[in-house]
């Protein structure tokens, strides 16, 4: 397989999938710090709240608008990029908003939707809403403005492909013109529930038994207020996919050197290619490199000691068991990623002394990830 | 936590939460999936995750399982209820707490419950759910289940958090974070911070002068200088990490090694065990 900046170098979108704790804002990172040394109008956004992303770039903090990563920043990291960097953190809430706005076909409509309860709460704590919005700022990014690539670091979700399913799952609901009907009973719930089916009533008393009839009134007032939008909203989705699809896009997958983070990207990957999704290239981070050739026997601690010509107390039981604790590590590794490996462009990035967390460490970073 | 509290006699539940299920397979148990089962001897398991949590929480309210299919198996309820903010959260964190407070022939029917909380961000959108909803929704049974949940979580008699991080920078950042959001956003007091993997020191500081320069040296030397010099950064880091982590948390602190072990199963987990056993001073989760 080729290396994986071969890969990547046509690209205009990049997407970094995985599981949680594999690297994947660092990654992200470097890949746009990458191509942003090299001459590149580069933006990197991540949903990610722990601020990694901002304190690797050594800003303060990262808002829902574009931050460029100052001068000053590189030349303290020794880097002298060609290009310029801007990264963002993913606003959710604002997002929405954004696209209620888009679409509401009057302001008073606008209004009712985002002063509803109910949707404000919704876009923290609907299951793949951060996932959806994501993909809609995604394409928001690459249609309005003039940067050569985007990066999008994903969310740590607990399940990856909620990443794919989320915008059918909301929109399913959104558009469901089942629900408003049937629920709007509750919305003149003061009115004693004029149902009219049998069955709806039975559910609608349960319901409110279980949530109370506010809630009901909140949530059928909701869905009536978004009523005639799902066109507009199923058109968006549709360009936001066929955004993903194009070939200038492409899929990242991010997995460290554990069968759960391998596991995760493997059925990502057969997901992805399902759908006809571009997937650029896989990234083995954290990896232990072997530094003793396969198949020889390991230096005990007799033969180490020998080798430096030193007597009892001196170093080598701590190198036999250093060198020994590594290798062990590394095949372990090894086999771990290897399935992974066969499946696009890749880059193997060993696990390093420390921990990425400064544009210097992203720089050495973006070197591995060349393949 | 769970080994160490089962060797003491204790009878504890350990309660993943919508996970990729790991402990009952790390103690050589199938996955529990989402019925509580004993996976070793005094430690039952549980992997709770929204639809199983909310079908016993609508049955125990609607009483007949025909009647509880007719609402909740309703295609339109079904959407209904996960647009509810929250109400997932809710309704596993309920399930925990559940049996948390839930008694058996007058005592409790478990001695501690142990909570595999997301990562960080998650957690605390998990637990601050309780106390979200008592904001939004209205008097009804719902609101009072979110009421004596928040007044359970929020009872250092009753709940304690412990962070668990690793000895490098952006987790040790997220650890002091997670503490201040834990106290501002939950109002749950974390009361030990675990230290996992923390790399010990194999050589002198005299000893680990000499290795840089015998990285370059020959076979076998030079590859196991490398090795054990790769070894003696990251403890260094560790060790510097560990000193930032303890002045920024006013808790006490336990170091956990790093078990250098090809794949993990009930052998490493005891290991853990008797390293979280032998740390010094008293072990605040014991209790």
């Amino acid at each position: 397989m080729a290396g994986l900046a071969g890969a990547l170098a046509g690209k205009r979108v990049l997407v970094c999938v995985g599981a949680g704790g594999v690297g994947k804002t660092s990654v992200a990172a470097a890949l746009g710090l990458a191509r942003a040394l090299e001459g590149g109008k580069v933006l990197v956004c991540t949903i990610d709240p722990a601020r990694r992303l901002a304190t690797a770039l050594g800003l303060d903090a990262l808002g829902n608008a574009e931050t460029r990563v100052p001068d000053q920043a590189f030349a303290a990291a020794g880097l002298h990029p060609r290009g310029q960097l801007f990264a963002m953190m993913l606003d959710v809430k604002r997002t929405w908003d954004d696209l209620v706005t888009r679409h509401a076909p009057t302001a008073e409509r606008r209004d009712r939707i985002l002063r509803n309860r109910l949707y404000q709460q919704m876009s923290a704590a609907l299951a793949g809403s951060q996932e959806y919005m994501a993909t809609e700022k995604l394409y928001e990014l690459a249609t309005d403005r003039d940067y050569d690539l985007i990066v999008l670091d994903t969310p740590p979700t607990a399940h990856a492909l909620d990443f794919l399913d989320a915008p059918d799952r909301i929109l399913d609901f959104l558009g469901d013109d089942q629900a408003p009907l049937l629920l709007s009973p509750a919305r003149g719930a003061r009115l004693g529930f004029r149902l009219a089916q049998l069955g709806g009533s039975l559910v609608v008393k349960t319901l409110a038994r279980f949530t109370g009839a506010e809630l009901l009134h909140d949530l059928g007032d909701f869905l009536a207020s978004f009523h005639g939008m799902y066109e507009g909203f199923k058109a968006r989705a549709a360009a936001v996919h066929d955004l993903l699809a194009r070939p200038t896009t492409g899929f990242v997958l991010v997995a460290s050197a554990s069968e759960r983070a391998v596991a995760e990207a493997r059925s990502l990957h057969d997901r992805l290619a399902s759908e006809g999704m571009p997937i650029a290239g896989v990234v083995a981070n954290r990896v232990t490199a072997s530094l003793w050739p396969a198949g020889r026997p390991r230096p005990g601690e007799a033969e180490l000691a020998a080798a430096l010509g030193e007597a009892e107390g001196g170093l080598a039981p701590g190198l036999a068991l250093a060198i020994d604790e590594n290798e062990r590590m590394a095949a372990f590794d090894a086999a771990a990623v290897a399935p992974l490996l066969a499946a696009a462009p890749h880059a193997v990035v060993p696990r390093l002394p420390g921990d990425v967390h400064d544009l210097a460490g992203l720089a050495a970073l973006a070197e591995r990830l060349r393949g | 936590m769970a080994l160490l509290a089962a060797r003491a006699g204790k009878r504890v539940l350990v309660a993943e939460v919508n996970a990729a299920e790991r402990v009952a397979p790390l103690l050589g148990a199938p996955p529990a999936g989402p019925t509580i089962r004993e996976a070793s001897p005094g430690i039952f398991s549980v992997n709770v995750a929204p639809p199983a949590a909310l079908r016993e929480y609508g049955l125990q309210m609607v009483k007949f399982r025909a009647v509880y299919d007719a609402i909740f198996e309703n295609r339109v309820v079904r959407h209904f209820l996960r647009v509810v903010p929250g109400l997932g959260e809710l309704v596993m964190l309920g399930k925990i707490l559940h049996e948390a407070r839930a008694e058996e022939g007058g005592r409790p029917r478990w001695d501690q419950v142990i909570v595999d909380a997301p990562s960080t961000g998650h957690a605390v959108q998990l637990l601050r759910v309780p106390g979200a909803m008592l904001g939004m929704v209205p008097p009804g049974p719902l609101r009072s289940d979110a009421q004596w949940m928040q007044a359970w979580l929020v009872d250092p008699a009753r709940t304690t958090a412990v962070l668990v991080t690793l000895p490098e920078e952006m987790p040790v950042t997220e650890a002091i974070e997670l503490d201040a959001q834990l106290r501002e956003r939950v109002g749950l007091v974390p009361t030990a911070v675990l230290m996992n993997a923390m790399p010990e020191s194999r050589f002198t500081a005299a000893q680990a002068a000499r290795l840089g320069p015998l990285e370059s040296a020959a076979e076998p030397v030079g590859p196991a200088a490398c090795a054990a010099r790769l070894h003696a950064v990251r403890t260094e880091t560790a060790g510097r990490e560990l000193k930032r982590l303890r002045a920024a948390l006013p808790i006490p602190t336990a170091l956990l090694p790093l078990v250098a072990s090809v794949g993990w199963g009930t052998a490493e987990v005891e290991r853990i065990a008797d390293a979280l056993a032998g740390t010094e001073g008293r072990s605040p989760w014991l209790d």
